[in-house]
């Protein structure tokens, strides 16, 4: 059982967690005895069950924990589902989240939601999802955040992160199923259309590309490509993961003119690359580096091609954002070690 | 009045003091772990080089991480810490 405290009030409570590294910077809501087992009636799981190890300091993540940080957050009851779903992938040992607790780059996990309960409990994944505004995405990120704060011990001072991230504070979207033309990424990933699911990425801050000039798709994945190889980002120079949100405007372009998804998803990595030539005029690029792709790469070729998604299940493709929006979201990967994770979980 | 709230951190995590630094690395078994990133084998080589030329030191004992964003075999840890006196971590770039 977690240790009780006490203050005179609950804005000196709120000041005495700015006393301490555990929280984001914003203000918490002292989670009390009461706000606690309230949030505990949000899910059917024991507190005591441990859902997994927080790493850098591999402490275990109970239930009770998660409920703790859950009222901090500003989360409701019933994200509690999501937010134990949520852990459940970012523990994943394939997802890497101790290289990410403690990296140089400012990379943090994206958690796609998809299926019925999303929209029941309103995660937007429509206009603005990005945020700010929308109380269960900020919420049910932060409460993430939070965990990796004060479970796992990842505090910025014991991250190497160079800049941090606003991302860092929250970062949390539902795919648009409504307005998508094509099935969602959890049947992508071989799950049921009314399942559940969650899906955690490694991934840099979105980066917008617009485009409102074309609809061939010839011409329409050119900027989205373009910004998916740029030397600004990790997948550059080496096989990681990447996260590609079409706005349902721009999707529908790409289904007018009769693709599927799965079509696209290999238009975009057909098109997604640099050649070596390009790519060794700086950057990142180093010969003993070379290991860090999975396709043949030959140095001493300049015209040798560099596809940017080195394999194609390392390609997240997702609708999300909301019409009217010609504007396609780019998120980069991280590094090699990382493989995004999708988890159902029960309501 | 008063207002009870749980404190929310974990702190099962015990912090182990530093190891008491040797005077000097005479006779010592020195472990160089290379945390697999570029060019830190080719620093921990000529270091360890150096240190059994000019400072004395008895043996060198070389071991290698999996990736340097991954932590580093506990195995490998619990060897250098029952074998060696000292070890120094590389990493390259």
């Amino acid at each position: 059982m977690s240790k009780e405290l006490s203050a005179s009030s609950c804005h000196e409570a709120i000041e005495f967690f700015y006393s301490k590294p555990w929280s984001d910077g914003m203000p918490v809501i002292p989670p009390t005895k009461p706000l606690v087992a309230a949030m505990l009636s949000g899910t059917r799981r024991d507190p005591s069950a441990v859902i997994g190890l927080v790493p850098p300091n591999f402490e275990a993540l109970s239930v009770q924990r998660i409920a703790e940080h859950a009222v901090m957050a500003g989360a409701k009851p019933e994200y509690m589902p999501v937010i134990i779903g949520a852990m459940q992938a970012v523990l994943e040992e394939k997802l890497n989240m101790h290289g990410v607790q403690t990296t140089i780059h400012g990379a943090a996990p994206l958690l796609i939601v998809n299926g019925p309960y999303a929209k029941t409990i309103g995660i937007n994944g429509g206009r603005g999802c990005f945020g700010p505004g929308f109380r269960a995405n900020t919420t049910i990120g932060r409460t993430v955040r939070l965990i990796l704060y004060n479970v796992g011990g990842g505090y910025p001072s014991a991250s190497f992160s160079c800049f941090g991230a606003a991302i860092r504070y929250a970062y949390c979207i539902a795919e648009n199923e409504a307005d998508s033309p094509w099935e969602p990424l959890s049947v992508t990933r071989g799950f049921k259309a009314d399942d559940n699911v969650i899906t955690a990425v490694q991934c840099d801050s979105p980066q917008l590309v617009h485009d409102d000039a074309n609809d061939d798709p010839k011409r329409l994945h050119v900027s989205t490509t373009d910004c998916m190889a740029s030397f600004g980002g990790m997948n550059a120079y080496r096989a990681t993961d990447m996260v590609v949100a079409l706005a349902p405007d721009i999707a529908d372009n790409f289904a007018k003119a009769g693709m599927s998804k799965n079509e696209v998803h290999k238009l975009l990595i057909e098109k997604a690359g640099r050649r070596v030539g390009d790519t060794k005029r700086g950057g990142l690029w180093r010969i003993e580096r070379l290991n860090r792709y999975v396709t043949p790469v030959d140095p001493n070729d300049d015209s040798c091609w560099i596809p940017t998604i080195q394999e194609p299940s390392r390609l997240f493709l997702v609708v999300a954002g909301g019409r009217p929006g010609a504007t396609t979201a780019v998120m980069h990967g991280w590094n090699e070690t990382t493989r995004g994770v999708s988890v159902k979980y029960e309501v | 009045m008063s207002f009870e709230f749980l404190d929310p951190t974990v702190a099962t995590s015990i912090s182990v003091p530093l190891a008491k630094r040797p005077l000097n690395l005479n006779g010592r078994v020195v472990g160089l772990f290379d945390n697999t990133k570029e060019q830190a084998d080719i620093v921990l080589e000529a270091l360890g080089e150096e240190l059994m030329r000019n400072y004395g030191v008895k043996e060198v004992m070389t071991r290698r991480g999996i990736h340097y964003s991954r932590p580093a075999p506990r195995d490998t840890v619990e060897e250098m810490a029952r074998k060696c006196d000292v070890v120094i971590c590389a990493l390259g770039g």
